[in-house]
């Protein structure tokens, strides 16, 4: 299906790669190493020379801390799209917010996406993306609040919980007058979710992907891949990328990555066994 | 009459496609040569240069109304250490004789064609040898004559002496 992401089309099952950069000053995985503006402006540059075709720009860390506004939170992110949008007409970009203020101020410096990492915890964020022609991904947090670690959250079945909400939230988004090429589902790793949740939703994605909305995996050093091998943050690629690979036989179509070009070459490698992308170059006993 | 000669490589089918393609220049060459013949063409080749064929032919718009025969075949597959059967020291020597029988397609020479050795070097000369059957041919073209992975390849164009060439 056609990927309609706000100025960018992508036609059939094509795979993107969505890099995350940070305008925090506390991530859990780069620790602000791209707090400065111009740190992140390179991480830009660095992710798009890799093959990015996304970039998601964020500013507030999703795990809890201090109080950002809505006000500080578009300090640290609208001029920022706004240079982007301008050095790199040809990149999709996305901003992870989950607030409409933010999103509508993003959208009119020049973004194509929202990420609402938080399951739509402000409502009026379908109508940002519906009045500037953005697309929206649509998570499942199983209602917690944004910034919230989950606790003792458990779920009778969490896949089917998390397409029941996943795909609510996208019908809304469609009601509120975003095309339906411009919706995303994301089952969102660890959010609202422990590391047996986040297990079975790798495990068993092919669901979500039935749906018929296109699947957006954030799987990235996350801890239920640091819990799973028991390794810490900055140990994780590999696990991430076994993950990823999981992720992309069911059929994910874009990958949330910190790691853009071992992400890629995984997410090429899988998608080509799955016979869905040929070889980029076979000649090996057809000469 | 017209004949075309290309080689048996299973890249050139849309079935071992990759994004991009490992033999442009060869796949160009064959096209040109094969668009050459006329409407209805003869085939000599075993049953994998027949897919081959086939392909080229479906890929091209041809209008002459004029005898044609498309022949598969090409010459050793060990002619370095990289080549799919390894590096033989025979085989440049078998391929330079075959390269100048391809050049002066005589009825003699092509039956005369060494065929154990031949298949010693995995050089596909079935095809080759059939056209021994087609007298009074001369050479219209060579449009390709290498060997980028380590199998010589040739694209040859003949048409019948009696009625000379016009391409």
């Amino acid at each position: 299906m056609t990927l309609k992401l706000g100025r960018h089309e992508f036609d059939g099952d094509r795979t993107l790669m969505m890099a995350i950069v940070n305008r925090t000053p506390d991530s859990f995985y780069d620790k602000g190493a791209t707090w400065a503006e111009d740190k992140a402006f390179e991480r830009v540059a660095l992710v798009v020379e890799q093959g990015a075709e996304i970039v998601d720009i964020g500013g507030i860390k999703a795990a809890p801390g201090a109080e950002i506004g809505a006000a500080e939170e578009k300090a640290r992110v609208v001029d920022f799209v706004a240079r982007v949008r301008d050095a790199f007409p040809g990149v999709v970009i996305s901003v992870d917010t989950w607030r409409a203020e933010v999103g509508h101020a993003a959208c009119e410096a020049g973004a194509d996406l929202l990420n609402d990492a938080w399951g739509g915890a402000d409502p009026e964020l379908v109508d940002a993306a519906a009045q500037h022609g953005a697309a929206i991904v649509c998570t499942h947090t199983g209602g917690v609040t944004p910034r919230t670690r989950p606790y003792r959250i458990e779920y009778d079945d969490v896949v089917a919980a998390a397409i029941a909400d996943t795909v609510a939230y996208a019908e809304r988004a469609v009601a509120a007058g975003v095309d339906r090429r411009s919706v995303v589902i994301d089952p969102a790793h660890d959010f609202g979710k422990n590391t047996f949740h986040s297990l079975e939703l790798t495990r068993r994605l092919g669901e979500m992907v039935d749906t018929g909305w296109p699947v957006l995996v954030s799987l990235s050093n996350k801890d239920f891949v640091g819990e799973t091998l028991d390794l810490p943050v900055g140990e994780r690629l590999t696990g991430t990328l076994a993950a990823t690979a999981v992720s992309a036989l069911a059929g994910a179509r874009i990958y949330r990555v910190h790691e853009v070009a071992e992400t890629r070459q995984t997410v090429d490698m899988v998608w080509t066994i799955a016979g869905r992308r040929p070889p980029q170059r076979a000649i090996r006993g057809l000469q | 009459m017209r004949v075309v000669l290309v080689p048996g490589v299973l890249a050139l089918l849309p079935e071992y496609a990759g994004l991009e393609d490992p033999v442009p220049e060869l796949r160009q060459a064959c096209l040109d040569a094969v668009s050459w013949l006329g409407v209805e063409v003869t085939v000599l080749a075993d049953g994998q240069g027949t897919r081959v064929a086939e392909h080229l032919l479906a890929s091209t718009a041809r209008s002459e109304d004029e005898a044609s025969y498309l022949v598969v075949g090409n010459g050793s597959a060990m002619r370095t250490e990289k080549a799919p059967g390894h590096l033989d020291e025979r085989a440049a020597a078998f391929d330079a004789g075959l390269g100048r029988v391809l050049k002066e397609p005589k009825s003699q020479s092509l039956a005369a064609i060494d065929q154990d050795l031949a298949r010693e070097l995995w050089a596909n000369v079935d095809g080759i040898v059939e056209m021994s059957a087609l007298p009074g041919l001369v050479l219209d073209r060579v449009d390709y004559d290498d060997d980028p992975y380590g199998v010589q390849y040739w694209v040859v164009r003949w048409c019948d002496d009696a009625r000379g060439c016009q391409s």
